[in-house]
């Protein structure tokens, strides 16, 4: 859970909080430690803000890392997050503004990479090609091409990639798809993921010159040189195209990706994709102000062989008659069952003789997710040498779907998707779009 | 002494009376964000503080739109403000009746990035015209009695000043001729009567706080949060007089600075904590510095030499603390308030909760010993609970702003 805008969702009962506790604690008295010899795993983050500081934090409480590294081309944000380093575990990281000296000079045995998405291919491929493990955010890649390249350095390599899916180990996400799979729904034929937020028309903020300390070229990267302006950072990036994929590049992913933990089908066949601005209005960009250019709706299809799922999202109207602004349906021959996030899953039988059945979320709190438990798998699979539950291999693949949704909605037109071979067919123009040229020096990864 | 006096006069005594009381003339205004004296303290003389179990009376409602801005009162006029369908708007209501007298609205973005957006900075009540500042640059001069703008411009687009992540927040300070407002590294003062710029600072991001004016004569300083400091200025020149490092995470330094003699103390959330010093040939000393109270938004109130304030962020189960003003040690902790407000009247502390729970309690340092209690409000409460001419203001996020009668009943 990347998106700031949902933080305001239903807070967690007071039930909650315990089992959530109970769940920490058992953790907690589980040595999983490679600590037996007292050597611990030098780890480096690289984007140091809110989200990373979560992960490192995680890091930090588990005993078997020591923090040698922060990165982040903003000089406050990485003496702020530093500092909060040292205060928590005693440790005390060099600073990098570029993650290439960071990793050339600390030599980190696992990087945790939690930059805007279009930073996430290169820096995972140059944290595994200098031998770290690696923890990186979903979405995996900016372009489905990126993502790839990933996927095949992190084989090459042998290194663990863990990808930021906390939903995949999160408890109500796990009893819940086990309710699908043994048939508690029935015999499913459409999901739908849904987003919903409120909001109105968007207005252009000025542009002005980078906050001092801040390497904008270096934030900036691969992706078109912008002007700085505060709507992109701090926080805003998701909003903005050429660094991110808008809502459905960020929850999409999550819901997507639950899609596809519950399917036997690997992939869809065709996507579809429309939406736009119809409320925030046009983007503007010009040399004095901007507005962000991520659509503020948006529908996406997806046909599989055996059911369709859709995903919407909105940011104006609020929730409306649904009963929470985020989750994902799936419609069964027994009724439909919700996903949901601090809401848990609801099964609600097609007879209504029956009562709903429901299982609560087990979160971590504020912020709602479950890291503490994606750390611990990700060591562990450092350990033993076994693929993590959010291996790169099938985070690609959900990642994949939610950037393949973009590129129908900027195509204008639907696509037919091997998901073997990875192409689009028949469609020499939508296949373009797979990948994007990068900025000089930058140089696009390559996928062989 | 209802005999003692012809029936007339009786009549005509008691007519003033009530006309007083209506009128709003005897009790304390609250002209400006943080009280009248600047520090969060009312000197409200008619206010109960033990409430019937249903709770007081709430004597109106009103929704003035998304935002965070508190209430300020001045003669029976209460001015706030609030977002809408596009815009901001500038609300004056009869503070007793809840009336509409007149609104403004001008165009402005909701700027919901990092939460529900909408107006945040307090107008400023002084000499009969309401002084305003929108998160996005917008300055307003308007006419108390009749809505009407003097003078009104857009000082980010004028001077090309960075507007911070949340926009600019601080209350507008009026000194003299001059209107200051927290807007650039250091502040900006514009002439109060044209809007012309006076004096201004470096093109760096504000902090969040209002601007807190101490001292005296020629030695007038006025202290800003800025996004890395608080620093004091010279009140006529704007020239830096000192500066106090205080980096904060994502620049948020909100608080206003509480000054007792020749202390000042500040405080950050973002797990920052709280500091208090002194200045000496223009060099700060620190006293003590620690963690125990982090004010992300709202400054604490100082009393008897006890600071009670919330302590922790809007993501974090914050408490309501008391802390020793000379030494930094926490005399206690009560959960429960959650990212709420504090405010004193007559050695009283009234909080409310983040969740819209009104509180009333002796301001004690052996203890949080609540007096009356009552659910006032829902929704999400940032905002400060204003207590003038006998009634507690509280507003909401979404914007509903309610009058709670806590007038002694006669």
């Amino acid at each position: 859970m990347k998106s700031k805008a949902l933080l305001a969702a239903p807070g967690v009962t007071r039930r909650q909080c315990i089992k959530n506790a109970a769940a920490i604690a058992a953790f907690a008295a589980v040595p999983i430690l490679r600590a037996e010899s007292g050597r611990k795993y030098r780890v480096a983050l690289i984007g140091s803000g809110w989200w990373g500081m979560n992960i490192l934090r995680e890091a930090m409480a588990s005993g078997v890392c020591k923090v040698v590294a922060m990165c982040d081309p903003s000089q406050q944000t990485r003496d702020i997050a530093t500092g909060q380093v040292t205060d928590a575990s005693g440790d005390q990281p060099k600073k990098f503004e570029d993650f290439r000296e960071l990793l050339e000079q600390a030599k980190p045995e696992i990087v945790i990479i939690a930059t805007p998405d279009h930073w996430h291919s290169l820096i995972t491929i140059a944290s595994l090609r200098a031998g770290a493990h690696v923890f990186v955010e979903k979405p995996t890649g900016h372009t489905v091409m990126e993502s790839r390249a990933m996927v095949n350095t992190a084989n090459a390599t042998g290194k663990i990639v863990q990808v930021g899916l906390h939903r995949r180990i999160g408890p109500h996400h796990v009893s819940g798809l086990q309710f699908l799979r043994s048939g508690g729904a029935g015999d499913i034929g459409m999901v739908r993921m849904f987003v919903n937020s409120r909001g109105g028309r968007e207005r252009p903020s000025p542009n002005s010159e980078p906050p001092e300390g801040m390497n904008w070229d270096l934030y900036c990267g691969p992706s078109p040189l912008r002007p700085f302006n505060g709507k992109i950072h701090p926080g805003g990036w998701r909003n903005f195209l050429d660094f991110a994929n808008g809502t459905l590049g960020d929850w999409g992913v999550h819901w997507l990706d639950q899609v596809l933990r519950w399917t036997e089908e690997k992939h869809p066949k065709r996507i579809y994709s429309t939406g736009g601005r119809p409320v925030q209005g046009k983007p503007i960009h010009t040399p004095s102000e901007q507005t962000s250019d991520a659509p503020d709706s948006q529908v996406a299809v997806y046909e599989f062989e055996s059911f369709t799922a859709t995903w919407e999202h909105r940011k104006f109207a609020g929730t409306g008659s649904e009963k929470t602004g985020v989750g994902c349906y799936f419609y069964g021959t027994k009724g439909t069952f919700h996903m949901g996030w601090r809401d848990g899953w609801t099964f609600y039988p097609a007879d209504d003789k029956n009562s709903p059945t429901h299982e609560a979320s087990q979160l971590q709190e504020p912020d709602g997710h479950n890291l503490t438990l994606l750390w611990k798998d990700f060591i562990k699979s450092i350990q033993d040498g076994k693929k993590p539950v959010a291996d790169v291999e099938s985070a690609h693949r959900s990642t994949s779907l939610s950037l393949l949704g973009m590129l129908s909605l900027k195509l204008g037109r639907s696509i037919r998707w091997d998901g073997e071979k990875e192409q689009i067919l028949n469609d020499p123009e939508a296949n373009r779009l797979l990948s994007r040229p990068y900025r000089a020096p930058w140089v696009y990864p390559t996928v062989s | 002494m209802k005999s003692s006096f012809p029936r007339p006069l009786y009549h005509v005594l008691t007519t003033i009376l009530l006309l007083a009381t209506e009128g709003a003339a005897c009790g304390d205004d609250w002209p400006r964000w943080r009280g009248p004296d600047s520090n969060g303290l009312s000197k409200e003389p008619d206010w109960s503080t033990e409430w019937p179990t249903q709770g007081p009376t709430i004597a109106w409602k009103l929704s003035v739109g998304i935002g965070f801005a508190s209430v300020v009162i001045q003669d029976g006029s209460l001015v706030t403000t609030g977002h809408a369908e596009d815009k901001d708007t500038l609300w004056c209501v009869d503070s007793a009746k809840g009336t509409v007298r007149w609104k403004h609205s001008y165009d402005s973005d909701l700027g919901d990035k990092y939460f529900d957006g909408g107006t945040t900075s307090t107008p400023t009540i002084h000499g009969g015209f309401i002084y305003s500042l929108s998160r996005w640059g917008d300055v307003f001069c308007i006419e108390l009695a009749s809505g009407k703008v003097k003078w009104s411009k857009n000082i980010q687009k004028e001077t090309s000043v960075r507007i911070p992540d949340w926009g600019f927040s601080g209350a507008p300070l009026v000194r003299e001729d001059l209107l200051i407002l927290n807007v650039g590294d250091a502040g900006l003062a514009l002439e109060r009567s044209t809007g012309k710029i006076v004096w201004k600072s470096e093109n760096k991001d504000a902090g969040y706080s209002s601007p807190f004016i101490t001292g005296a004569g020629p030695n007038e300083v006025v202290i800003f949060g800025s996004s890395k400091s608080y620093v004091g200025v010279a009140l006529k020149t704007g020239k830096e007089l000192w500066r106090f490092p205080w980096p904060t995470q994502y620049g948020v330094n909100a608080a206003d600075p509480i000054v007792r003699g020749d202390h000042i103390f500040v405080s950050s959330g973002y797990n920052k904590g709280s500091a208090l010093f002194t200045v000496a040939k223009g060099q700060p000393v620190v006293s003590w510095q620690n963690k125990e109270l982090r004010n992300q938004m709202n400054p604490s109130v100082l009393i008897d030499g006890f600071l009670y304030g919330v302590d922790g962020d809007t993501t974090t189960k914050a408490t309501l603390k008391c802390v020793d003003f000379l030494t930094g040690v926490v005399r206690w902790t009560e959960p429960g308030i959650g990212s709420g407000t504090v405010v004193g009247a007559g050695g009283k502390l009234i909080v409310l909760t983040d969740r819209g729970e009104l509180i009333v309690a002796p301001a004690s340092p052996e203890g949080f010993k609540p007096s009356a209690r009552a659910q006032v409000i829902g929704g999400k409460c940032w905002t400060v609970p204003v207590l003038a001419q006998g009634r507690i203001y509280c507003r909401n996020a979404a914007g509903n702003l309610v009058c709670v009668d806590v007038r002694k009943r006669p």
